[in-house]
């Protein structure tokens, strides 16, 4: 069965359609990256998965179930988002407690193992507000992956990560994969799609232009590089 | 000097009275267990400046007239009861002196003046430590000199309404009273003065009363001290004399439309000393009067602290401490031809660079609010709106509205007294 | 329970942001001040009415809105996790709703208690309380409202100097206007809409009393010092809680965050 549908999604904001009758599935145990230019439309999906933003047309299904008002199937998801941002005056370790306490989780069932492998033992007396970027990352990742969710969504992941780290974390997807999960990471980056991907979903203007195996792309297209496929998939999709 | 020469009269009578008395008078005792058990019996056998004691009982004989000068004294409160039939007393004689009796049981009626003590037309009378109960008017004077009211309780009831009450003392065309130490309560006027002169109103206290705690007219010379008037509906009301001197009262409580602590209406040459005015719809009215001098006076959590018309003329409010009041001064006209002088405003923000105690710039006590007010009365709702509050930070600044001398030009940094 | 975990969370950010505290500590010191400057409870509690009908709505106004601003990162990491759109807003709203109250009895009831205890101190505290509530749930629709915080702001400044100032110069104006008609029974009704004149006329009422009898001040004291007419008083400042809070809710629960 898939974990997440899309169907006839469409999102408008005033005039501007930011999405536009999105058809999509995702299966357990794969990863999807989701590419497009600058202002295609991923994270206004992604939002509409996760329920920040309410679509103006179409429904989705997580699980099976539509997504409404219920917050309870947000438990399956784990999200990072592009940009983190925290209550400043709190201290890494305040806010990962708190999380946890919101998320209703107890502590033998949190997956903490990232604070270890990305180096954030030793900060978590550190104020939020004092971070740098990077960390800020850091602990949005430890946030996402800790529940251990049948479903992950990142935006950006690696954006401001160093490479060590964005490995980890990449790894850590993969893991998610193998575990049977859903994963969905938008992606600029064409080498760190080409590792991961299972599948790859390319939206322009708010449409989604394909989304199809990363292995018939590349067939279909006689490439083997994504970047050189792509030029050719958007002159003939089909 | 006025009261205490009337004062000096009463007592020097009473002097030569006592002399007399010692010589050659006799003292008559009545009590209900006899000998004399007869109030109008031993009135009627007495000889003038005899004494009568009457001790404790209750003494129902109607109407009792005293028509020669005696001393009546009370003994343990005795109560004489005028069983609804006019007057309970009435003196016909000069040189009478009445003291310790509880009088009640007068007649009400819209025809006559029933009273617990009715005098009319003889001099030297003595009321003295009485107690008057319910009665319709209490203490009746009429064409009487050197009268001394002192020390009587005048209790009325709550609950009678204003058709079947009087008013408590009752003076008409007297000279040189003393009227000191009186609770009179709950009746229609406290006190009541008309063409009474010469006359001093000391330390009495009047309360509850349905309209005035002291309403006098046409009573020049007389001195008022000392006393508290407080719940009265609608106050103290002076008005067409001259000549007065208030100083030391109390004015306290008085609210309703139309009450006033203190309203003074074609009063002239007369002088205001030392007196409080505390939580009355209006402290003190001034309308229609002449060379009224206000000095030393103070003005606290009143609904309007002063209410000077345009209509008087060559009065001073000097020396005066005005505190918490919704308004301080309010005019009704263009006019004015009053001075403010060198008193306490709690609104007043200016200062005092030379040190002299007297703010430097002078200050207009009158806002554009009170004005608003006595034009549009229901106004008074916007109350200590920030928006009034602005308007007449902006009045006092830019006077475009209010009489341009209406104005301290010496306000004070600190209140005169306490 | 998820609701008690937002409020909770709040307030514990509520209690390092310092801000709250910092009012409640200005409240203190100009009630503590006034009461010293003036040597006279009468005079100081007057006073403070007028700083607190001024002051209460304005900061509650815009330390709602900016905080509402400043929260919307918090607000997005809740909004992602298994949490309703209600439980945020409601546990936020509850969190500076008592922040206020504790603020408020602190920086004005101790005083009040202290200096002037009295019905007029307890029936400026309750309106006290009350403006801050009125306004916070006012200051929370402003900023769900207008995404653009400068807008937001802007709004909440131009609402709290409509509410203080301007209402009450129209209606003054419109009274001045139409004072040869029998528009007297009107104006208490009309002037009571606006919550911070409502607030005002009951305290005024303790206070300026003996004024106020000086008109028909039997309407007013029916109304206003009955027991009805407080609960007349009560139910329309609660209404001024409420529909503010109940619009925040139906746009908080469709917003795009």
């Amino acid at each position: 069965m898939d974990s997440i549908t899309f169907s006839g999604v469409g999102k408008r904001y005033r005039k501007l359609w930011a999405l536009r009758d999105v058809d999509a599935a995702f299966r357990p145990g794969e990863v999807v990256m989701v590419i497009g230019p600058n202002g295609s439309g991923k994270t206004t999906f992604i939002k509409c998965l996760l329920g920040l933003v309410r679509p103006t047309s179409g429904a989705i299904h997580v699980n099976g179930e539509r997504i409404g008002a219920d917050p309870a199937y947000r438990h399956h998801i784990g999200y990072m988002p592009q940009i983190s941002q925290f209550p400043p005056a709190l201290t890494i370790g305040q806010l990962l407690d708190m999380m946890r306490d919101v998320r209703g989780l107890s502590p033998e069932r949190t997956d903490d193992g990232l604070v270890e492998d990305l180096g954030l033992s030793a900060q978590l007396g550190k104020r939020l507000g004092t971070l740098s970027g990077g960390t800020m990352q850091k602990v949005s990742a430890v946030l996402a992956f800790r529940s251990a969710p049948g479903i992950l969504v990142m935006d950006e992941p690696t954006a401001g990560l160093d490479p060590l780290s964005a490995r980890t974390v990449l790894g850590r997807a993969a893991a998610v994969r193998e575990r049977g999960g859903t994963v969905l990471i938008t992606s600029h980056l064409m080498e760190e799609v080409e590792t991961l991907a299972d599948r790859v979903a390319y939206l322009q203007d708010g449409t989604l232009r394909f989304l199809l195996p990363l292995r018939e792309i590349l067939a279909r297209t006689g490439t083997d590089r994504l970047s050189a496929a792509l030029p050719l998939m958007l002159a003939d999709p089909r | 000097m006025r009261g205490g020469r009337a004062f000096g009269r009463a007592a020097g009578w009473t002097l030569m009275m006592g002399l007399g008395g010692a010589l050659s008078a006799a003292t008559w005792t009545v009590s209900p267990e006899g000998p004399h058990s007869g109030l109008k019996a031993v009135l009627s056998a007495a000889a003038p400046h005899d004494s009568i004691r009457v001790l404790a009982g209750t003494y129902a004989e109607g109407t009792v007239t005293i028509d020669r000068p005696l001393t009546l004294l009370g003994v343990g409160g005795p109560v004489i009861d005028g069983g609804a039939q006019g007057h309970v007393l009435v003196i016909t004689a000069p040189q009478v002196t009445v003291q310790g009796l509880v009088i009640t049981g007068t007649l009400v009626s819209n025809l006559q003046d029933n009273a617990g003590i009715h005098v009319d037309g003889v001099d030297d009378v003595r009321i003295v430590d009485n107690e008057l109960r319910n009665c319709f008017f209490a203490v009746h004077l009429s064409n009487v000199r050197r009268a001394l009211i002192s020390g009587n309780r005048i209790l009325g009831d709550p609950a009678t309404p204003e058709t079947r009450r009087a008013n408590g003392i009752h003076l008409w065309r007297c000279t040189d009273a003393v009227v000191q130490g009186n609770l009179a309560d709950h009746h229609r006027d406290g006190i009541y003065f008309e063409f009474v002169t010469g006359s001093r109103i000391e330390g009495n206290t009047c309360r509850g009363n349905l309209r005035y705690g002291l309403h006098f007219m046409f009573s020049h010379r007389d001195d008022y001290a000392d006393n508290e008037f407080v719940d009265n509906g609608a106050g103290v009301a002076v008005m067409f004399s001259h000549s007065i001197r208030m100083t030391g009262n109390r004015f306290l409580h008085n609210r309703g439309g139309s009450a006033y602590g203190l309203l003074l209406k074609e009063i002239n040459d007369s002088e205001l000393r030392g007196n409080t005015f505390t939580d009355n719809t209006t402290g003190l009215m001034v309308d229609g009067c002449n060379r009224v001098h206000a000095e030393g006076n103070t003005f606290r959590s009143n609904g309007w602290a002063l209410r000077l018309f345009s209509n008087a003329t060559g009065c001073t409010i000097a020396g005066n401490s005005f505190i918490g009041n919704t308004f301080d001064v309010s005019t009704n006209g263009d006019l004015m031809l009053n001075t403010l002088a060198a008193n306490y405003w709690d609104r007043h923000l200016g200062y005092d660079l030379d040190r002299d105690g007297h703010g430097d710039v002078p200050y207009r006590p009158v806002g554009f609010f009170a004005l608003l007010v006595e034009r549009i009365p229901y106004a008074i709702i916007f109350s200590r709106s920030l928006f009034v509050t602005l308007l007449d930070q902006a009045e006092r600044v830019i006077p475009s509205l209010s009489p341009a001398a209406l104005k301290d030009d010496r306000p004070l940094m600190r209140p005169p007294h306490g | 329970m998820t609701m008690g975990k937002v409020l909770y969370y709040t307030l514990v950010d509520l209690a390092r942001n310092r801000s709250v505290l910092a009012f409640a500590a200005l409240l203190f010191v100009v009630a503590e001040g006034l009461f010293l400057v003036e040597g006279e409870a009468v005079k100081a509690v007057l006073s403070l009415v007028q700083v607190v009908l001024a002051l209460v709505p304005l900061v509650a106004l815009v330390f709602t809105v900016v905080y509402t601003y400043g929260a919307q990162e918090f607000t997005q990491l809740l909004a992602v996790q298994p949490i309703g759109r209600s439980a945020i807003l409601g546990g936020r709203m509850l969190a500076l709703g008592l922040s206020f109250l504790v603020a408020l009895l602190f920086g004005l009831g101790l005083p009040l208690t202290v200096h002037a205890p009295g019905a007029t101190s307890l029936v400026l505290l309750v309106a006290a309380v009350l403006l801050a509530w009125v306004f916070l749930a006012l200051g929370t629709l402003i900023a769900l409202v207008n995404r653009d915080r400068a807008r937001g702001v802007g709004t909440a400044l131009a609402a709290w100097a409509g509410a203080v100032l301007v209402y009450d110069a129209l209606l003054m104006t419109l009274l001045f206007a139409f004072s040869d008609r029998p528009v007297e029974p009107f104006v208490l009704p009309v002037a009571a809409l606006n919550p911070i004149d409502l607030a005002r006329i009951a305290v005024t009422i303790q206070v300026d009393l003996a004024a106020m009898m000086g008109y028909s001040g039997a309407v007013y004291k029916k109304f206003l010092g009955s027991g009805p007419g407080i609960a007349t008083a009560l139910a329309f400042m609660l209404l001024w809680v409420a529909w503010p809070t109940v619009l925040s809710f139906r746009v908080f629960r469709s917003k795009d965050l």
